[in-house]
């Protein structure tokens, strides 16, 4: 049986399409990225070696630490305030009848199914300054000093990125956590439900530790997801005003094929690469260590 | 009590649904009425927005490039995907431990961070402006999550059927896509919705490689459009919005509990 399955020529055929490509496109590409971030380059040319230039320039610059700012607000913002939510939606939809829970589900997922570009378009005009929905909302309840130019003022604008990022996301999290909420057995609650504990003390002792290994994986989803933070702010502000919104994947991006220095764009590009690894590694060694079996 | 938290979620789901209602609305309004009553009822049942988006957008030609980027990777991706998790799960290889560690440090590399390189890369490659150009990077990429999905999936399986095809005298191919492929469907079906979802609605990539208007996909083409139509008109770029959505809200009003099933696998599975 085993010399059935091992001819040299099927192992061949079988393994190496799949091996190639993962190998051409996603780990061969890391090669020239680390050679790139030691020389400089326009984009067409090898301009030389030039160290660790690229590094000290990258940090030395202040876009570079504002980018971080930015990117860390948008993990900070779907991690501490997303998850919660999610979760509590996640609870929320378990307590439901099933007709209800049916309607729930479907519209909740709804915002994560379409474009990034469509939903991105979509809250630059709730943003609008003039007749955007936030704005308007704001003056007819009398708080018209509220008002801002949402995607165009310093302190605003990243915040307002963030939560459209955070409505996109929080159905679909919720989706993920109910799934993990059904695989909990009946007889866990009922034991709780018979000894008088209520709906929220069930959540906070019972359910929610029960579901860790989702939460990390969920956990670990939305951090990455947000770390690689771009579309949105390409779509809405395009980085601006100035270089207020970009995110590190924005300036590394910008740097390269906007002002053509691919060597320095590469050097953004390896830092992120070792925050990324990381940061999975942070979340692996010291989040919901032991693995629960029921 | 009951009445008022129903209402009170009902009101959070309509936020969730509220996009829908915001681009149909819009997509019917004039020029001006889009400036006056953004977000009211339409007063006026109008369809020009969509005849002059149909004429400016060039929605058929995305379209097809979004159909083609999507339907390439699904291919490719769940052929040499199901192929190497059926070589890894059954057939007997030194390496094969190794192998699988090694295809699954493509979970931890974000498409983005190595997209300078792999520009470089697709130049050389003369794929720069092709298909093939993102749909080869796409399946590089997605090959990880599917290889190891699959490869659960066909370690589950008894090996029985396989030892009685043998007994047969097939050999290892028509095994393979005779026996395996048809019982693994349901695995490729869940697979097929996440690459779906995953490379329809795929920007960043796009973005940079597809540069050229002809070989935009939606995502990208979309942009550029809001772009040189700027926010003037928002009756025209609401119909072009909805146009663009409106492949994802059929196949999610079609398939939406398979879409559920499917996102929400890889968290059970693990």
């Amino acid at each position: 049986m085993n010399k059935y399955y091992s001819t040299k020529w099927s192992l061949l055929v079988f393994a190496v399409p799949a091996l190639l490509l993962f190998t051409v496109f996603c780990v061969y590409p890391l090669l020239p990225e680390i050679w790139m971030s030691l020389h400089r380059n326009d984009g067409f040319r090898n301009l030389g070696f030039v160290g660790l230039d690229n590094f000290k320039d990258a940090f030395s610059s202040s876009s570079f630490w504002l980018a971080h700012r930015n990117t860390y607000l948008i993990v900070g913002i779907s991690v501490l305030i997303g998850l919660p939510l999610s979760m509590m939606l996640a609870l929320f939809m378990d307590a439901q009848t099933p007709w209800f829970r049916r309607i729930f589900k479907t519209s909740a997922m709804f915002p994560a199914i379409l474009s990034v570009t469509v939903v991105s378009e979509m809250w630059v005009s709730f943003y609008d300054p003039n007749w955007g929905l936030f704005n308007s909302l704001l003056k007819s309840i009398g708080l018209g000093s509220w008002t801002h130019s949402w995607l165009t003022e310093r302190r605003t604008v990243m915040p307002s990125i963030g939560l459209s990022f955070l409505w996109q996301y929080i159905g679909l999290n919720a989706m993920l956590f109910y799934a993990g909420i059904k695989t909990i057995p009946k007889n866990y609650f009922e034991a709780a439900l018979i000894d008088g504990a209520n709906f929220f003390k069930v959540s906070v002792k019972i359910t929610i530790p029960l579901l860790q290994d989702i939460i990390k994986y969920v956990l670990i989803l939305s951090t990455l997801g947000s770390m690689a933070f771009y579309s949105q702010v390409r779509v809405m502000t395009s980085g601006g005003p100035g270089d207020v919104s970009r995110t590190v994947v924005y300036q590394m991006y910008y740097t390269a094929f906007e002002t053509s220095e691919f060597g320095k764009g590469t050097a953004i590009a390896v830092i992120f690469i070792l925050e990324c690894l990381l940061i999975s590694f942070l979340i692996q060694r010291f989040v919901a260590r032991e693995k629960l079996e029921f | 009590m009951r009445i008022l938290s129903r209402s009170f979620w009902l009101l959070v789901s309509g936020t969730f649904l509220f996009p829908l209602y915001w681009m149909i609305s819009i997509s019917l309004k004039s020029k001006d009425e889009a400036y006056n009553n953004p977000f009211g009822i339409p007063r006026s049942w109008d369809w020009p927005n969509f005849k002059n988006a149909l004429s400016q957008y060039h929605f058929f030609v995305y379209l097809e490039n979004s159909t083609i980027y999507t339907a390439g990777t699904i291919v490719i991706t769940l052929m040499a995907g199901s192929m190497l998790a059926y070589c890894l799960s059954r057939m007997q290889w030194k390496f094969s431990a190794l192998a699988l560690f090694y295809v699954s440090l493509g979970l931890i590399v974000p498409i983005e961070v190595v997209l300078i390189p792999l520009f470089q890369l697709l130049k050389l490659l003369h794929l720069k402006d092709s298909y093939l150009g993102l749909i080869l990077p796409y399946s590089g990429f997605s090959i990880a999550s599917c290889v190891l999905m699959l490869y659960a999936f066909l370690r589950s399986l008894p090996k029985e059927l396989e030892e009685a095809a043998c007994m047969d005298g097939a050999n290892v191919y028509q095994t393979f896509f005779r026996i395996i492929f048809p019982i693994i469907m349901p695995a490729l079906v869940t697979q097929c919705v996440l690459l779906f979802m995953r490379i329809w609605n795929e920007f960043p990539l796009a973005f940079i490689i597809a540069s050229r208007d002809h070989f935009r996909p939606l995502t990208v083409g979309l942009l550029n459009f809001f772009v040189s139509v700027g926010v003037s008109d928002w009756g025209l770029i609401g119909a072009s919005m909805l146009l663009s959505s409106l492949p994802t809200i059929i196949v999610y009003m079609v398939g939406n509990e398979k879409i559920e099933d499917a996102l929400t696998a890889g968290a059970i599975l693990k």
